[in-house]
């Protein structure tokens, strides 16, 4: 049963896993079929050995955003039935729930989604983009990427902690100030990333990167026989999705 | 004074606590290095100073104030802090408006501000044409001396300071522990974490040893 953990599977499947849940996302827009992707997707994260903890704790920066979202989509959102009146006005319709729903749950299934690829050692996603026949400069870049985020978030909470240590009150400004003051700590976020990314591109070089045309690898990703089954079955989702999509719009 | 409490802490997924039932207190007029062999805790005790980091258990006050409900800006204002790596502390566009922003966010005039920032500039060897320059191309001396002036200038009660003199030269290393010992002189905190034992021995008037 072990074997079915997410991060036991061939990183190709996690690959696949991910654009099959985040192509359903996208090709629905009912709320009444995202809502039932939502729900497997997080059965499947949970499932598969990632916990609950866990997984809020890396969706929870994007919370607020959605919660956002859905509030304004509520509340700006004017189609369908009223929902709820106040002072004869409409504040909320059918239509803006439903659109607020759907914003949301898109947004949720890709989140959850993208928890699959964070299974499992990253340098298994290099040799999977290499053995499906991805450029290697390709594929270390996409890694390089994914190892750059963190770096960045933490070098962007530096910047902030120390205009805060300067007496800068982020939070309680004005927003008009607060804007200026993102502005203006956003420059050196970038300008570190840039700086970091020559060093690292100076650092690959002094270790002969690109030394040689083809680069090969002692260790090759093979499938086993759970992978093919995992495989198959979303292979079949993927078919499913496109099908009741394209069905979907041409009823529509 | 600045006093820690029976502190405990760890990082989020670190089974070994960096800090159990820990205790200090810092007095204004006293220059204290914090020592101690590498990972016992001394960058961390400074993060938690400066309110960055949270203890799990136990307290931190400055002044009788329990920094728990003190936001970061509040407890700088009281607590001037230049930590290990100078660069990730910089984010203005000139030397001078790096030196201008801790003193436009206390609040005092425009007079005092330039006068400030000419004082603090010259002190560190950072007036005439490096005031206009750009700190995220300057050499890594010139970028601690330039959060040395920024923090210094503010004149806050307390001042903490991690590895201070790991870049600049021997001339900016006397200056600085001569202005720190002037700085406690004054009745001011200073707290300063140092590998160097000669400057250990010429400035700190006291040595706390973490375990």
């Amino acid at each position: 049963m072990s074997s079915l953990r997410l991060e036991n599977l061939d990183a190709r499947v996690k690959l696949f896993m991910l654009l099959a849940l985040s192509t359903s996302a996208v090709f629905f827009r009912s709320p009444k079929v995202l809502l039932p992707i939502f729900l497997f997707t997080l059965a499947l994260v949970l499932a598969g050995g990632v916990s609950a903890r866990d997984a809020f704790m890396r969706v929870r920066g994007a919370l607020r955003l959605i919660a956002s979202l859905f509030i304004l989509q509520c509340l700006f959102n004017r189609s369908g039935a009223p929902l709820l009146r106040a002072f004869g006005a409409t504040l909320i319709t059918r239509g803006g729930i439903a659109a607020a729903a759907y914003v949301a749950l898109r947004l949720l299934i890709v989140l959850l989604s993208a928890l699959i690829v964070l299974t499992g050692q990253r340098r298994d996603y290099l040799l999977a983009l290499t053995q499906l026949k991805a450029p290697y400069e390709i594929a270390f870049m996409v890694m390089a990427a994914l190892h750059f985020l963190p770096l960045l978030r933490e070098q962007a909470r530096d910047v902030m902690n120390a205009a805060q240590m300067r007496g800068a009150r982020i939070k309680k400004a004005p927003i008009v100030k607060r804007l200026r003051l993102y502005v203006t700590l956003s420059a050196p976020i970038v300008a570190g990333a840039v700086r970091k990314s020559e060093q690292t591109a100076v650092a690959m070089e002094a270790r002969a990167f690109r030394a040689y045309p083809r680069r090969t690898s002692m260790r090759r990703l093979i499938m086993k026989k759970s992978d093919w089954a995992v495989f198959a079955a979303f292979a079949v989702l993927l078919a499913a999705v496109i099908a009741g999509g394209v069905i979907w719009s041409r009823a529509g | 004074m600045i006093s820690i409490e029976k502190i405990a802490f760890s990082y989020p997924k670190a089974k070994k606590l960096i800090f159990k039932d820990f205790s200090a207190e810092f007095s204004p007029g006293e220059a204290v290095a914090v020592t101690g062999k590498n990972g016992c805790g001394k960058t961390t005790l400074v993060r938690l100073l400066t309110g960055i980091e949270r203890p799990s258990a136990g307290r931190i006050t400055i002044d009788g104030e329990d920094t728990a409900g003190m936001d970061l800006f509040e407890i700088g204002r009281l607590i001037g802090c230049v930590f290990q790596d100078p660069a990730r502390q910089l984010f203005c566009r000139t030397v001078r408006e790096e030196i201008r922003f801790g003193l436009e966010n206390m609040g005092l005039s425009e007079d005092e501000i330039e006068s400030k920032t000419a004082k603090w500039a010259e002190f560190f060897r950072l007036d005439g044409k490096l005031l206009e320059s750009f700190p995220g191309t300057m050499s890594g001396g010139e970028k601690q001396r330039v959060v040395l002036a920024a923090v210094l200038a503010m004149g806050t009660r307390y001042v903490l300071l991690d590895e201070p003199t790991s870049s600049i030269d021997m001339r900016a290393r006397r200056a600085l522990g001569e202005l720190l010992r002037d700085i406690a002189a004054e009745g001011r905190g200073v707290i300063f974490v140092s590998h160097e034992r000669s400057f250990i021995e010429s400035f700190a008037t006291r040595e706390l040893v973490l375990p």
